[in-house]
């Protein structure tokens, strides 16, 4: 997942979202989903929304994944439902849990997979921007997703070197602090000079001038960011009123 | 010393914070391990002291760490951590920054302790067990009995709050001194601190 | 216009460049400048008065004045020269800020924020210019070093700057890309660009430049015209310090030890990664022990997933390596296999350069190491951080470990790219050296003038399979030239 955080290439997609309605949504549901019931108006309300990530996973074509989702939320909420009551000891203890955590967080993850493998870097760049976020941020935050894989290919690299120089993982409980410093200090000092590299050739393509930055990617709500805003602002007021 | 940040510094950030959000998932992973679940906070603290310190080398000026924390917890949010953390992670980034910058971003004791402060965040990646826990609870013992739900409790009980606490300061400290270490060791020497 | 006037320049501490001295230059609207000299000669600083980046990245004291038109590069920020001068550099892995190809693109149109239309309008034509259809919208990390050369290249074209930079761009691509970049700057001279390229590798150029600038020490110490240049000989160009015009047809080698009989037999080398077609797909080779082979091909032909696999890098990997005393496991090949990367800074760990030979060996000791680094020339450095030392330095350190170890087999992954004609030379001796001490090397690389000086064989790599392994005898050698030119046969 750390090769890249967000997505590179416009990836099929049957409804395209805005990233914004995409923040919101994530912010609503992570808020119900987290300190909701399952009691009363509240679970009818969690109902819809975790359908929400189903159907957004669907929209990217990842059948597999969205068949895995609605399994994973069918056995938990049958667990909480019926399980928990019949069982006892540890067995319940452990099914309480699981069905606990699955049901309440499973939903915000998956909506985390579809908010990082739907949304091309520069739509979210040009979302931030649309937000009036400062460049002060949207640069360092553009340079993060840049080094996401870099880090990674520089960590490989290094791998490859210690495990040639026999500084594998076998030592790690032996020594772990010697091995994080194996690995850290090269992987610093290449990152570092790849930074220092990279922000001369930033500077001499006029990035940090003064006047107002173009973005190429259009972004804009459509019909369907606004059925799905709706949803789940109606969703939340439920929520609130229950 | 120049105040406004130029494009090397945003850039610095930006990279620094690619590797920090990076130390932190590899160590993330580990929590599917539950007994590491509770030592996360240590590990995580601890294992971001050496990009950290030499972060501190590097920019020198307020705001570095705030937005950091910023890009951190936005990375958090997005990635299905819940809202807690960005709430939390503003803070404690916020208060870092004005600890280091009391320091001038040098200042061996708070360097450390900006660090431990720096770190809070975790707290707020893991609050949503707490706070799921009240809600979820209240709803297990109507229909259930108290039995249960007390032994439940005391898995997440409040009481864990503080010791993850101390073992994210405990990581920090460490961490932050390690930092240090390799600082001098290191990068100093190598010419690039 | 650029007009330098009296220019001098020192770096401020903490970089290791070379400075400036009294440099005074005029370079005309549309001309082709080559500045060269060895490592250290001061022509990347000379470019980077140009392109602004002194003085406002780099820190120093500068004295005398950088114009062009008539505009002062060191009063205007630098993102107003950014209109003016495009730059391209020596890394193409560092030198792009976007993760996907078509930001990349738009990067300098949108920071100096021209309409949405008209950057469309530029890209479309960068495109055209440079044919990088096949590369928009992809993935920057999944290109080649050389294609990301070339998108730089039309990224840097899409804002139309009338003079453009280039710092060294061919070091570290293959001889197809460097034809690709050669293209690049002839695009370029079309449209009336002027073009100022800092540069080791000389031959692509022969044909391009129009005043070849030879620096020493940060002074300009004399200058050719294109005329001058074509009619220069290997031998004056060799005292000159600089690499050939010409890709010369043979070079007086040293002679190399004589090759052992005994071989490493591989067979079934065939890896692909992920299920994709065969990344590597060699039946059976036989490579003698002790001999120095060269690995030649473009880019993603599978040089680099050989080496991989033959260091025991990949665990996957079922091919087999055998000797007369038997089977070389994967593990095995892990202990008696050393790669020497390209980017030397990913394989050292210790404090000191004596550390990281100690670090190597089963029993650590001292005087041995400071036999390897006195080997190396290296037991003057042995308190210094690896990480402080040049580029060359740190990869005899590399090096310096491989022998430690007592590995078997090196391979170099290539060892030269960036190298003068001075330190090419010095790491091919030190190649040489490590075959006399009976070690089986493999070198992967894009750099004729080095195989013929240090090589015996060739193995040349294309689409995964080994379509050439030939001694380097005369035959050889014309095979092998053959290789390397063949790009700029096909146009003339």
């Amino acid at each position: 997942m750390t090769d890249a955080l967000l997505s590179v290439k416009a990836s099929p997609q049957a409804i395209k979202l805005d990233p914004r309605t995409k923040l919101f949504l994530m912010f609503v549901i992570s808020t119900i989903m987290i300190s909701g019931s399952i009691e009363g108006e509240a679970a009818y309300v969690r109902l819809v929304l975790m359908c929400v990530p189903f159907v957004l996973l669907l929209t990217v074509k990842r059948l597999k994944e969205a068949l895995l989702y609605v399994f994973f939320c069918i056995v938990a909420w049958f667990g909480e439902a019926f399980l928990v009551y019949s069982t006892t000891g540890i067995l319940n203890i452990l099914i309480v849990m699981l069905s606990g955590l699955i049901l309440r967080f499973i939903p915000i993850v998956v909506l985390g997979y579809y908010l990082v493998s739907s949304t091309h870097v520069g739509e979210f760049v040009a979302a931030m921007e649309r937000m009036r976020v400062s460049q002060k941020l949207i640069i360092p935050m553009s340079v993060m997703f840049r080094f996401f894989p870099t880090v990674a290919e520089e960590s490989r690299a290094i791998g490859d070197a210690m495990r040639m120089r026999g500084l594998g993982n076998k030592g790690f409980f032996s020594n772990p602090v010697t091995l994080l410093e194996y690995r850290l200090v090269p992987l610093m000092v290449s990152i570092v000079k790849i930074g220092d590299e990279l922000s001369a050739a930033a500077l001499t393509r006029g990035l940090g001038g003064p006047g107002k930055r173009t973005n190429i990617f259009r972004i804009g709500f459509g019909p369907w960011d606004v059925v799905l805003l709706t949803l789940v602002t109606a969703a939340a007021a439920v929520y609130l009123l229950a | 010393m120049e105040k406004k940040m130029n494009v090397k510094d945003l850039i610095n950030i930006g990279l620094f914070t690619a590797i920090y959000v990076i130390v932190t998932f590899a160590f993330g992973m580990t929590g599917y391990i539950p007994i590491f679940m509770v030592l996360l906070p240590f590990l995580i603290s601890f294992g971001a002291g050496i990009p950290f310190m030499l972060f501190l080398t590097k920019v020198k000026k307020f705001g570095m760490v705030s937005i950091m924390g910023a890009l951190l917890t936005l990375v958090m949010f997005g990635t299905g951590h819940g809202w807690p953390v960005l709430v939390i992670g503003l803070i404690t980034s916020l208060l870092s920054d004005l600890i280091l910058s009391s320091g001038k971003y040098r200042s061996r004791a708070k360097t450390v302790a900006g660090f431990c402060v720096f770190n809070g965040w975790v707290i707020g990646n893991m609050l949503p067990l707490y706070i799921m826990r009240d809600s979820y609870f209240e709803s297990l013992r109507s229909g259930y009995g108290d039995e249960y739900a007390a032994i439940l409790m005391s898995l997440l009980s409040l009481w864990m709050v503080p010791v993850l606490i101390v073992l994210l300061i405990a990581g920090g400290i460490l961490g932050a001194m390690l930092g240090r270490k390799v600082l001098k060791k290191h990068f100093e020497r190598a010419g690039i601190a | 216009m650029i007009e330098l006037r009296k220019v001098c320049f020192t770096y401020g501490k903490g970089e290791q460049k070379s400075g400036l001295r009294d440099i005074n230059l005029k370079i005309h609207k549309g001309e082709l400048v080559l500045l060269c000299g060895e490592s250290g000669c001061g022509k990347t600083t000379l470019t980077r008065c140009i392109n602004g980046l002194i003085p406002h990245y780099y820190e120093g004291s500068l004295t005398g004045t950088v114009c062009i038109n008539g505009k002062e590069i060191s009063r205007m920020p630098i993102h107003e020269t950014a209109r003016v001068v495009g730059s391209v550099f020596q890394n193409p892995r560092s030198q792009f800020f976007n993760v996907d190809t078509t930001s990349e693109l738009a990067f300098g149109c949108e920071n100096m924020g021209f309409p949405e239309e008209e950057i469309n309008m530029r890209m479309a034509e960068a495109v055209a210019d440079f044919t990088i259809h096949n590369l928009m919208d992809r993935n920057i990390f999944k290109l080649s070093g050389g294609e990301k050369q070339k998108l730089a290249c039309a990224s840097v074209s899409a804002t139309g700057p009338d003079i453009l930079v280039l710092d060294e761009p061919s070091s570290n691509l293959d001889s197809k890309a460097v034809e690709d970049l050669r293209r690049a700057l002839k695009t370029w001279k079309k449209k009336g660009k002027t073009i100022i390229i800092a540069e080791h590798r000389l031959y692509y150029l022969r044909d391009l430049v129009d005043r070849t600038i030879l620096l020493e020490n940060g002074a300009i110490i004399k200058e050719f015209t294109s005329r001058e240049i074509v009619t220069l000989q290997q031998k004056q160009t060799e005292q000159l310090g600089l690499r050939p015009f010409h890709l010369p047809s043979s070079t007086k080698v040293v002679p190399l030890e004589p090759e052992r009989d005994e071989t490493l037999d591989l067979t079934g080398f065939t890896y692909s990664y992920r299920g994709a077609t065969p990344a590597v797909a060699v039946d059976s080779l036989q490579i003698p022990k002790g001999s120095i082979s060269a690995m030649i091909g473009l880019n993603g032909a599978g040089k680099s997933t050989f080496a991989r696999c033959f260091c025991g890098l990949e665990e996957r990997f079922k091919g087999i390596v055998k000797d007369n005393n038997g089977l070389w496991r994967n593990k095995d090949r892990l202990r008696r296999c050393y790669m020497v990367m390209q980017d030397a800074n990913h394989q050292l760990f210790t404090e000191s350069v004596l550390d990281e030979v100690l670090l190597s060996m089963k029993k650590p000791d001292t005087a041995a190491a400071e036999n390897v680094l006195l080997d190396l020339d290296l037991l003057p450095l042995k308190d210094l951080h690896p990480m402080a030392l040049s580029g060359g330095q740190k990869q005899r350190v590399a090096v310096a470990g491989a022998v430690a170890s007592d590995k078997e087999v090196v391979f170099f992954d290539e060892p030269t790219s960036g190298l003068d004609l001075k330190h090419m030379q010095y790491t091919s001796t030190v190649i040489r050296k490590l075959q006399e001490k009976g070690k089986t090397i493999f070198i992967i690389t894009h750099d004729y003038e080095f195989i013929l000086r240090t090589c015996r064989r060739v193995l040349h790599f294309d689409s995964g399979k080994i379509i050439g392994n030939y001694p380097l005898d005369e035959e050889g050698t014309a095979r092998l030239l053959e290789f390397f030119l063949i790009k700029s046969r096909e146009e003339t």
